[in-house]
């Protein structure tokens, strides 16, 4: 069916392209601009039409997220009318969908709890998903580095995680942070040692990057650093950086990083100023890095992290006061329940300062939006976000409700800066999905999948972002009017690596000791999926 | 035949026809048991929100001792794999872990991994009847019983109780150890003793690193929580009755909404072995079974046994973890429940349009 999106002013970063125009589309793809009668017209006149959103960093699904429901019966609760995007995966898809967000991924998804997190992604329905495979914890890969096994036995190593729990990407939470948590450990850093094993996180942290370079995975390791939130954190993202010496990183919610602390001699005592300036300029002069900013909101919510040392360290800041620590295999995971509140002086910074490193952004489909949902707030609040973005008065209110130390210690007020709708979708479409390698996605050149995203231009950008007029999914229109019309359930996203058959054979035999049970135990089989093509492949890099 | 409508024996589609007219026609359906494969279990949470089921699982009172604990307090655990490898002390509550296989094989090596790398292993009993072959340090529980115990344990280990007292070496013992684990069935020492231990266990991660870890439920009952936290944002048990997922342990209990008559049939989904209920054969009830004689209720259909039939996704209590079990290399043709409970919600949508939400009144 030929499709053509007609009279709506077209934002296309990747082309330039910011006109009042059309977009064809058939069977499910962008197509050029055809001779022939459309079949079906969508009016799109006195809209804004993107690509679909595309989401790098949202806990969406896995044990974790599964916990958090648990230890926060009140937080997941359904109401009629009013899905909650802390509740299940149907609300989740549907709030994504009516934003206007076709693609999410899951950043935290362990091998040993691989298959359960993917079923529980197939059950988010509209959009397509995908998850990223924890490593940097696991006794394997540390027994690998240890013992001073080839680069490319570690490269074997990490395909073969990717492969069995069917990944998009590699991730590495606090390389060997939680290893050294369960031995009394409560600060760790780049160059601290994992005490059992003798290795530092930065040799843990190198070892991962080259694998990743190694196998062409399209998506750069995503790196969630040491020291999360503590005052001086930007130490930690700017050491990092230096350590990947010129390879491609991710630098995962970068806002918990970019805090500067006050008294360099005693940082955890001083507090802490925005380092946003730090970070941007870095930024700029890396093109190897990326990073997603783990925007502060206000409220309640509960904040769920693989990184258990962290977790463990802010247990008492809990609210309400109840927490978790799974020490379990590899990372395990923490969830600690927290209100951001919006008249406190230290979330007050921190939302300055996540609006901050967006404003300063040296190139904005490097610093990509996310609130790191849910820990630093839900995803529901990027509508709010972007107005924020693009509206220097609506900012300067905002700013001027906060805690003066809001914009004493951050540049925020001082920043004159308006996002564009081109810099908007270079944030939130572009950028994610070139950094996920997805060629096919976050733009609207002939080829592109057609999900699209079709917004009503109205001044209040907030109401114009949280509920599309159109949206719609390989061609299929799944909202109207911000509300879902067609259920539809997308795929998973998973990458085409082969795996060593020697190193599987290894594995089998080390995880048959380990757990009583081998790789296969371990495997996320089509029949896991009855009755469903779940999964769809995407290349590595050439 | 594998298909019996009243105990006798019928084609399966007449039963599936059968179970799918008794289910549309009810006005406060229950589908219970839920001890089966991911897939299956999934179907059933899909099935309940298409006819306004509530849902209780098998595993109830074990996995509410525990859940009912985790939304008090939290808690600090780990797992048997990790516990193998770096526990230098292990602390026995009560009488289930005796009976789990996990303390014989604890028993049998030391820590391997980590700072207790190299170090014994202690293993102490706190209530439990012991083992002659398993070298181990017992302490009673005393009278008032296991929950006290524990309460009485986390004092001392808090500094909190003044004295001489018989666990002051118990306490002592779990301070000093570098990775303790407490191990425990949440069935047996109830929702306070769960949260009394959890509260232990975070104590000790002041001083040093100690953790629980629970005994799983026979009945798949953790592989049940997580469906039902991703398909309703929350634990079980829930109800679909109001067309959108309500939370509430006390009231969607299918034993007491039986004896209550509040419900006016049921679906039991055992695929893999599950006590049947006794009001199975008062309520109008389907039941899907992996073992089934006939007679168990007014519908029966037989279904395939996960991992032998056909692969599946199943708790693996070892790992903590859903995990895949394969077919047996020569499966039997048995079909898996989640294609039953597939086509009972195919053809009860077909037969009558999705519950409306339903919507507070505006004024």
């Amino acid at each position: 069916m030929l499709t053509r999106i007609a009279g709506g002013r077209v934002v296309d970063p990747t082309t330039s392209r910011d006109a009042i125009g059309d977009v064809w589309i058939e069977d499910g793809r962008v197509v050029a601009p055809s001779e022939r009668t459309p079949d079906r017209t969508i009016d799109a006149a006195g809209c804004i039409v993107m690509a679909g959103g595309v989401e790098v960093h949202s806990h969406i699904a896995g044990g974790n997220v599964v916990l958090a429901r648990l230890l926060l019966p009140e937080l997941g609760v359904s109401e009629p009318d009013a899905p909650n995007p802390h509740g299940s995966g149907r609300d989740v898809g549907m709030l994504y969908a009516r934003m206007g967000y076709t693609t999410a991924v899951e950043p935290a998804m362990p091998p040993v709890n691989a298959l359960a997190t993917q079923l529980e992604l197939a059950e988010i329905p509209l959009l397509d998903r995908g998850g990223l495979c924890v490593m940097g914890n696991d006794d394997q890969l540390l027994q690998l580095l240890r013992d001073r096994e080839s680069k490319e036995a570690v490269r074997d190593l990490v395909a073969l995680n990717v492969a069995t729990s069917r990944a998009l990407g590699v991730k590495v939470i606090n390389a060997g942070g939680a290893d050294a948590f369960k031995d009394g450990a409560v600060r760790f850093s780049l160059d601290d040692e994992v005490p059992a094993y003798g290795l530092t996180s930065r040799t843990i942290l190198t070892g991962l990057l080259d694998a990743v370079e190694a196998l062409k995975v399209p998506h750069p390791l995503h790196v969630h650093c040491s020291n999360l939130g503590l005052p001086g954190a930007d130490d930690s993202l700017i050491e990092t950086l230096a350590a990947a010496e010129g390879r491609r990183i991710h630098f995962a919610h970068a806002q918990f990083y970019a805090y500067a602390a006050v008294d360099k001699d005693n940082p955890l005592t001083g507090g802490f100023v925005s380092a946003a300036p730090r970070i941007a300029e870095a930024l700029a002069r890396h093109p190897n890095a990326t990073l997603d900013i783990g925007q502060v909101v206000f409220g309640q919510t509960a904040t769920i992290s693989l990184d258990i040392l962290r977790q463990f360290s802010g247990r008492k800041a809990a609210s309400p006061r109840k927490w978790i620590v799974n020490a379990g295999d590899a990372e395990g995971g923490g969830i600690v329940p927290f209100r951001y509140r919006d008249r406190g002086p230290t979330s007050s910074l921190q939302f300055a300062i996540g609006l901050e490193m967006m404003l300063l952004s040296p190139d904005p489909e490097r610093t990509i939006l996310t609130t790191d949902h849910p820990n630093g707030g839900p995803f529901t609040a990027y509508p709010r976000i972007l107005h924020l973005l693009m509206d220097k008065e609506a900012r300067d209110r905002e700013v001027a409700a906060h805690p003066k130390v809001a914009a004493e210690r951050s540049g925020l007020a001082a920043i004159e800066r308006e996002y564009t709708l081109t810099e908007v979708a270079q944030l939130t479409r572009s950028g994610p999905a070139k950094l996920l390698g997805l060629t096919d996605r976050g733009h609207l050149r002939p080829g592109a999948r057609a999900d699209i995203a079709v917004y009503r231009d109205q001044p209040d950008r907030t109401a114009m972002f949280a509920r599309a007029h159109r949206v719609l999914k390989d061609g299929a229109v799944i909202v109207e009017d911000g509300e879902v019309v067609s259920w539809t359930r997308g795929h998973t996203l998973s990458l085409s690596v082969e795996a060593d058959a020697g190193m599987a054979r290894r594995t089998d035999a080390y995880l048959q000791g380990r757990f009583g049970a081998g790789l296969s135990s371990f495997t996320v089989p089509d029949a896991a999926f009855p009755d469903r093509e779940v999964f769809e492949a995407v290349s590595c890099r050439t | 035949m594998t298909a019996w409508i009243d105990g006798q024996a019928v084609e399966r589609d007449a039963a599936v026809a059968a179970a799918a007219s008794l289910l549309a026609g009810a006005h406060a359906p229950v589908i219970a048991g839920l001890c089966a494969e991911a897939a299956a279990v999934q179907a059933a949470f899909d099935l309940a929100r298409a006819v306004g089921a509530s849902l209780d699982p098998a595993a109830g009172a074990a996995l509410y001792a525990d859940l009912g604990a985790l939304a008090s307090g939290g808690a600090m655990t780990t797992t048997a794999a990790e516990t193998r490898g770096r526990a230098d002390l292990v602390l026995a509550l009560g009488a289930a872990p005796w009976s789990s296989g996990l303390l014989a094989e604890l028993a049998a090596d030391a820590p391997g991994r980590g700072r207790a790398a190299g170090q014994p292993r202690a293993l102490l009993a706190l209530g439990g009847p012991g083992d002659g072959g398993i070298q181990h340090v017992s302490y009673p529980a005393g009278e008032a019983g296991l929950p006290a115990a524990i309460g009485l344990l986390r004092g001392l280990v808090a500094g909190r109780v003044a004295g001489p007292h018989p666990f002051a070496d118990l306490a002592a013992r779990l301070r000093a150890a570098l990775y303790g684990v407490v191990m425990y069935d949440p069935a047996e020492i109830g929702a306070l003793g769960a949260e009394m231990l959890n509260g232990l266990v975070k104590d000790l991660n002041e001083v040093t690193r100690c953790f629980a870890l629970p005994l799983g439920d026979a009945h798949q009952g953790r592989a049940v929580a997580q469906v039902s936290a991703w398909s309703t944002g929350q634990g079980p048990r829930v109800g679909f009755g109001r067309g959108y997922p309500e939370h509430d342990p006390w009231r969607f209990d299918a034993a007491r909404q039986a004896a209550s008559g509040e419900i006016d049939a049921a679906l039991w989904l055992a695929s893999l072995p599950a006590p049947l209920p006794s009001w199975a054969r008062t309520v109008p009830t389907v039941a899907l079974l992996g073992a089934p004689k006939g007679d168990e209720a007014r519908v029966v259909i037989g279904v395939g046994v996960p991992g032998e039939a056909f692969g599946a996704a199943l708790w693996h209590p070892r790992r903590a973890a859903l995990a895949w079990h394969a077919a047996d290399p020569v499966p039997s043709g048995a079909p898996p429940a989640a294609a039953i409970l597939a086509d009972l919600r195919a053809r009860i949508s077909a037969a009558s349009p999705a519950p409306q939400p339903e919507r507070s009144a505006s004024c």
